[in-house]
């Protein structure tokens, strides 16, 4: 393995036990990440893009019935590990997690500097004082002065409760930052100076993102590559130039056209129908119910990759024998 | 003009938030002097960030609030001040589609009875009359075969098939105008493209008059005649789709279509300029131009008095000290 390779992720899948059958939220996936590279994860509502987020933290639901694969994080199966092990060396201390709408769920009772440097006082037993420096540190390399720091939650905006929680991500000095929806519920312009932070942190604290979210517009703002996910799978994975001039999957292409985009005229086209269940997927390519160019095979077989170039694969008959 | 609508002149709605019998009276100036027409078969977008007071507006002048001040005239007939019981035909006039269609749709209603309801409180046709109708509103909203819809109950439905049910008994008995709050932010963006041109599809047909409530520019264009950036309770610039967007003058619109990323991979190269801070208070509203303490190009003048709005070319208003 190249010495550059932080993560590697190896036929990965999860199910849930529910009471109408087990949900197949994330089915075979694999990927590998660079160092300092930034993953966009993108689909619809459901396609389980959250579901691999929080399993490669290892945060499962109560309800889990199946983990299989493997997640190789600097060449160490952080997966086999047991749970304790788990928490002790790699949660937070190799890889942190922003939660989507987390910003919501900070403890309205204690200061926010207290909530920021926690994780440094259960994960390093580092004392309070140390600890709160540095998490004001922390807090204004986000952009909130520590005037701000001394305060409550329900003092701050929208923006200022989304920094904090960047902060607690990013207090721990991880390698591997895993970012669900960082801007949902934000305002376009609050948005856009979140997007300017992590620009800024990615460069500087030479981080590695996977950035999940639904908005395809958004993530050209941080992708260096792109993973479409449709119900539980990847189904193309390419760097972010051809995700733009050479998506090749069918999906992939239905979801560009479906952008709204500010500058530039373009008939808008919907996708028809919606995502299947994930308790009984289709047989074959699982988008070929909704797919406007479906051949048979692709409703008996599962299409293996295709690889288009050097690093762009793509999941789709129509590759075939090009 | 003979085929003028609604006309909103200098509209307030401030909320009264006094504490205590003996407190100073606080409000929060919502929205603070609204001036503008809509012409029949027209069609606006009042965009803005949260707080700006969009909602707010758009919900005041179906009279779900009541104006503090400024007057509301809907086909000539000044609806500001009237009694809600004086004012039940103008229910019949307007329509709401509201944002979130999962909060919209009683539970243990089928949708057949949820878009019987609004013809049996305004006393609309016999039995078999209602039928036709509820089943031609089902086909406009496309959502056949009908005899398969009509019995469902909401939690039977996706997200998008119950925006389409709120949109069908907004337009149920034909209003003049409608009045859709943010109706695709919580619908995937698959779904979004096709709400919407349905949406703009009965509004061309009936020649229904809509305002398009939202904070995302991006899915205005091609859609709305008119467009009205909303900031802080006040409309800051209004011109046609066309020329606010080949054409913004006001700062914060510019700030604001600056801030939206459009789907090109050299962004992830760029820091983008976006004005620092927060929407302002509005309890304590700053005295002058409400965005100036955000303001790339604010001037002496901007901080001390509000600027008024004006017509800066045919049909494009905007309130901004820089053109006045």
């Amino acid at each position: 393995m190249e010495n550059n390779n932080l993560l590697k992720v190896e036929n990965f899948s999860i199910s849930y036990r529910t009471r109408k059958g087990d949900v197949e939220a994330v089915n075979d996936v694999s990927f590998e990440l660079k160092k300092g590279e930034t993953l966009a994860i993108v689909g619809e509502s459901g396609c389980g893009k959250s579901s691999l987020a929080r399993g490669l933290i290892r945060l499962f639901p109560r309800n889990i019935k199946k983990v299989e694969g493997k997640i190789i994080l600097e060449g160490r199966d952080v997966l086999s590990l047991d749970e304790e092990t788990f928490r002790k060396e790699v949660r937070w201390r190799e890889m942190s997690m922003v939660f989507q709408g987390a910003m919501n769920s900070l403890n309205p009772v204690l200061k926010v500097v207290f909530q920021v440097a926690e994780p440094l006082m259960v994960h390093f037993g580092t004392d309070r004082e140390t600890a709160f420096s540095r998490a004001k540190e922390v807090l204004s390399l986000v952009g909130i002065s520590s005037s701000f720091a001394e305060r409550y939650p329900f003092e701050l905006s929208g923006g200022m409760k989304q920094r904090v929680v960047i902060a607690m991500a990013l207090i721990t000095n991880p390698k591997l930052l895993l970012l669900d929806e960082p801007t949902s519920a934000l305002d376009i312009i609050t948005q856009e100076n979140i997007m300017n932070l992590l620009k800024m942190l990615k460069k500087e604290l030479n981080l590695t993102y996977i950035f999940i979210t639904h908005d395809i517009a958004l993530t050209s703002e941080l992708a260096d590559r792109m993973a479409v996910m449709y119900a539980g799978e990847i189904v193309e994975i390419s760097p972010v130039e051809d995700f733009y001039k050479n998506p090749s999957h069918v999906y992939t292409k239905l979801l560009l056209d479906s952008v709204p985009t500010l500058r530039e005229d373009k008939d808008l086209k919907s996708i028809p129908g919606s995502p299947p269940s994930l308790i009984d997927p289709p047989s074959g390519c699982r988008f070929h119910p909704r797919c406007p160019l479906a051949m048979d095979i692709c409703r008996v077989k599962t299409p293996p990759f295709y690889k288009i170039k050097e690093g762009h694969f793509a999941r789709c008959y129509l590759n075939e024998g090009k | 003009m003979n085929n003028e609508l609604l006309r909103v002149e200098e509209l307030k709605v401030w909320f009264d938030i006094k504490k205590g019998l003996f407190a100073k009276p606080m409000y929060v100036k919502a929205v603070d002097g609204v001036n503008f027409t809509l012409n029949t078969g027209e069609s606006i977008s009042l965009v803005g960030e949260s707080g700006s007071g969009k909602t707010t507006l758009g919900k005041t002048i179906l009279r779900l609030y009541k104006p503090t001040s400024g007057k509301i005239i809907f086909d000539g007939k000044d609806i500001s001040d009237s009694d809600l019981k004086d004012i039940k035909w103008y229910r019949r006039e307007t329509g709401l589609v509201q944002q979130d269609p999962f909060g919209a749709l009683p539970p243990h209603f089928t949708i057949y009875r949820v878009l019987e309801e609004p013809l049996i409180i305004h006393n609309i046709g016999n039995k078999s009359e209602r039928r036709d109708m509820i089943y031609q509103a089902l086909e406009e909203v496309r959502l056949t075969p009908v005899e398969d819809f009509a019995p469902k109950y909401p939690h039977m439905l996706s997200g998008g098939q119950m925006q389409r049910v709120v949109i069908a008994r907004a337009l149920i008995m034909r209003p003049k105008l409608v009045v859709a709050d943010e109706p695709v932010s919580m619908l995937d963006a698959s779904v979004r493209v096709e709400i919407l041109e349905l949406l703009k599809g009965i509004q061309d047909r009936h020649k229904t008059s809509l305002i398009y409530i939202t904070h995302d520019l991006a899915t205005v264009r091609m859609f709305t005649h008119w467009i009205f950036i909303m900031y802080a309770g006040e409309i800051v610039e209004r011109a046609l789709t066309k020329e606010l967007l080949s054409n913004p003058l006001h700062p914060y619109t510019n700030a604001l279509l600056n801030a939206i990323p459009d789907p090109n991979p050299e962004n992830r190269n760029i820091i983008k300029e976006v004005p620092p801070g927060e929407p302002p208070d509005l309890v304590n509203p700053p005295p002058g131009c409400r965005f100036a303490p955000r303001c790339s190009q604010v001037k002496d003048i901007c901080s001390r008095e509000r600027p008024k709005e004006i017509e800066i070319r045919n049909k494009h208003w905007v309130r901004c000290w820089l053109y006045s």
